[in-house]
């Protein structure tokens, strides 16, 4: 990376923020100290070593106006959905504490801090059950220019309060660059499914940070199908007790594709449990990263924790990562990791094979059912269907898998 | 129906099988005998097709088509079915979606249109009920979890399903307390025709109490040492191997 293309990105930084509450000023002038002492990530950056930051920030860029995501689906009672520009004119103390979830923010995170222009507030009130998905499509506007936008989410759910998000993301050609964050506020007893979807998704870093109060239960299901380069960061901060994150994955990864997960998931807080199922598959000559790493503090005794992470790869020139790791300081805990790199499993094609379907076939219906038993853990029918439809229509012989089920 | 001739195959350089012949016709049900080690996996695998079998001399025949050269895919269309030692458990494809895939396969092959769901259903629980397969079962993933006696009677359940010419049945009664055992065998009688030809293989005589074969053959070092009729079996129980190769033909 050049030094002109690396300052680019930082040089759309204002020196000074005037407008918004004191609270959000300092922020966002503390955002932009990080990233002028640090800069962005380098490739030596150990949280980065294995993705190309290069590409995320190669290129003239200009700041896209329009990144607020539309709402695809009616709001149900007991949701409220508003612009963050204009809660934060009017009624700023309401988000005060709230825009800063994961705590201080740093490189791409600390960006979309710095310059986002406006966003959504999802608020859910206390003890609202609400079955029907809240829906987002986060889409590159059309521009022909290239183009960077920042989407920020907000989504904070009350005490007892139940709630499904999906999001979608949607990219461009290379050139278009989405930063979000996504932040997640879960008072006690909240309970939250939260579904990511990234479809072709061009160039993308995003950020979900999510704060857990006790009891409260957070599901997210990320799904990436596709994208020229793409990194996601999921943090989870289980702060009271009894918490609760089951975080899944699932990824297809082809051609010169790069997907890179990164999860996060620190246990501040006793009698926690948290699991983490990511699963891919590469070929061609992408390259899938996985870096996940769960924090037990010493207070957070009886910590559950569990985190597995398995990759295919179909082809020779595919490339995984893959690093789940514990950093655990208290001693009454139970805690597993582990990862798998492999290809299919030969004998269980044989034995396809042996009751005569074709091995196009065969090595397709088993490829979609290692990703499908991540899908499988979302509890909503409509949604879960969906989702195994978007994973079908990338595998070969689709038609065939699907009148089949 | 099937016609192996001077089978030599080796795994890893290893010779195993060295100069089987053996004849089947339509019809007829035999059984090959023979201690661990001699082979009898090696001839079940190598007639289905799987990878890592070098056939270094002989040929087999069936229906007249030389076998060796189908993928595994065109065997089982073509009517072969390998009723396997050890099933293998397929976590995420279901039981039914695998059968109606394969079923489907090979009703293309003949030149039939596909199953509708209807048909497909309603065959299934007549099958299912031939072994006793619980319908819970029809629909979890192929043998995950499954116990050993579940994973042998999906087996049988899968052979009635595809119905075909030749069924190859390894070690079917391997792991199979004697009530599973009769159900099993019951299942594979009931499969028995003028049209189809079996090759049971087995440790153990107790299987041919239930599944009466036509011709035993005894295989050991990998060659066929002995072949006789059901009595055979009979005395291999009582004799034991070594003796039955070294007594003198009748």
């Amino acid at each position: 990376m050049t030094d002109t293309s690396r300052q680019t990105l930082l040089r759309s930084l204002p020196s000074s923020f005037d407008t918004g509450p004191q609270w959000l000023r300092a922020l966002r002038v503390r955002a932009a100290d990080v990233l002028r002492e640090q800069g962005l990530p380098t490739k030596k950056t150990e949280t980065w070593r294995f993705t190309p930051v290069r590409s995320l920030v190669d290129g003239e860029f200009s700041l896209t106006e329009g990144a607020v995501p539309s709402i695809e689906s009616s709001l149900p009672e007991g949701v409220t959905a508003r612009s963050l520009r204009q809660v934060l004119q009017s009624e700023p103390e309401l988000l005060k504490g709230r825009l800063d979830l994961g705590g201080a923010p740093t490189d791409f995170a600390a960006l979309n801090t710095a310059l986002f222009s406006d966003g959504l507030w999802i608020d859910v009130s206390a003890g609202a059950v609400v079955e029907a998905p809240i829906e987002l499509v986060h889409a590159v506007p059309d521009s022909a220019q290239p183009g960077v936008v920042y989407p920020r989410v907000l989504v904070t759910v009350g005490d007892a309060a139940e709630v499904m998000l999906i999001e979608t993301y949607a990219g461009k050609e290379a050139g278009q660059l989405t930063n979000s964050v996504v932040e997640l506020d879960l008072a006690r007893n909240a309970k939250m499914s939260h579904v990511r979807v990234h479809r072709n998704a061009g160039l993308q870093v995003g950020r979900v940070d999510v704060r857990q109060e006790q009891d409260s239960v957070y599901r997210s299901t990320v799904v990436t199908l596709g994208g020229a380069l793409l990194r996601l960061d999921v943090r989870c901060l289980l702060q009271g007790t009894g918490a609760e994150s089951e975080l899944n994955g699932a990824y297809l990864v082809e051609g010169q594709e790069h997907v890179d997960h990164h999860t996060r998931v620190e246990h501040q807080a006793p009698r926690c449990r948290s699991q983490q199922t990511y699963r891919g598959i590469v070929s061609g000559k992408g390259t899938a990263v996985f870096d996940g790493i769960v924090i037990v503090h010493r207070d957070a005794q009886k910590t559950e924790a569990h985190q597995e992470n398995r990759n295919l790869l179909l082809s020779d020139t595919a490339t995984v990562h893959t690093k789940p790791h514990l950093q655990i300081d208290a001693d009454d805990v139970i805690c597993s990791h582990g990862a798998t790199v492999g290809s299919l499993d030969e004998d269980q094609s044989f034995y396809l094979r042996a009751r005569g379907i074709p091995e196009d076939l065969a090595r397709a219906m088993l490829t979609y059912a290692f990703l499908e038993s991540v899908v499988d853990r979302v509890s909503h029918e409509p949604t879960r269907a969906r989702l195994s439809e978007a994973v079908l229509a990338q595998i070969p012989r689709a038609d065939d898998i699907r009148d089949l089920t | 129906m099937l016609k192996i001739e001077n089978l030599h195959v080796e795994v890893g350089g290893k010779p195993i099988l060295k100069g089987i012949d053996l004849e089947i016709e339509a019809g007829q049900v035999h059984a090959i005998m023979g201690p661990n080690g001699s082979g009898k996996s090696t001839l079940a695998y190598v007639l289905a097709g799987r990878e890592g079998y070098e056939v270094t001399e002989g040929r087999v025949l069936y229906k007249g088509k030389n076998l060796l050269e189908m993928a595994p895919e065109l065997r089982a269309a073509e009517g072969l079915f390998l009723g396997f030692q050890y099933p293998v458990p397929i976590p995420g494809v279901s039981n039914i979606y695998f059968l109606k895939a394969a079923l489907n396969a090979i009703r293309k092959h003949r030149g039939e249109p596909p199953l509708d769901a209807i048909d497909f259903m309603k065959l299934s629980k007549e099958k299912a009920a031939l072994v006793q397969l619980p319908d819970e079962l029809t629909k979890r993933s192929v043998n995950d979890g499954f116990s050993g006696g579940e994973k042998k009677r999906n087996e049988i359940f899968q052979m009635a399903m595809l119905e075909p010419s030749l069924a190859v049945l390894d070690e079917t009664d391997s792991g199979l307390d004697i009530d599973a055992l009769k159900v099993v065998a019951a299942g594979v009688n009931s499969l028995r025709s003028p049209e189809r030809a079996l090759l049971v293989i087995t440790h153990y005589q107790r299987l041919l109490d239930y599944i009466v074969p036509d011709v035993v053959h005894v295989l050991m070092e990998g060659r066929i040492v002995r072949t006789g009729d059901k009595d055979l079996a009979k005395q291999l129980e009582k004799e034991g191997y070594n003796e039955v190769r070294d007594a003198p033909q009748p």
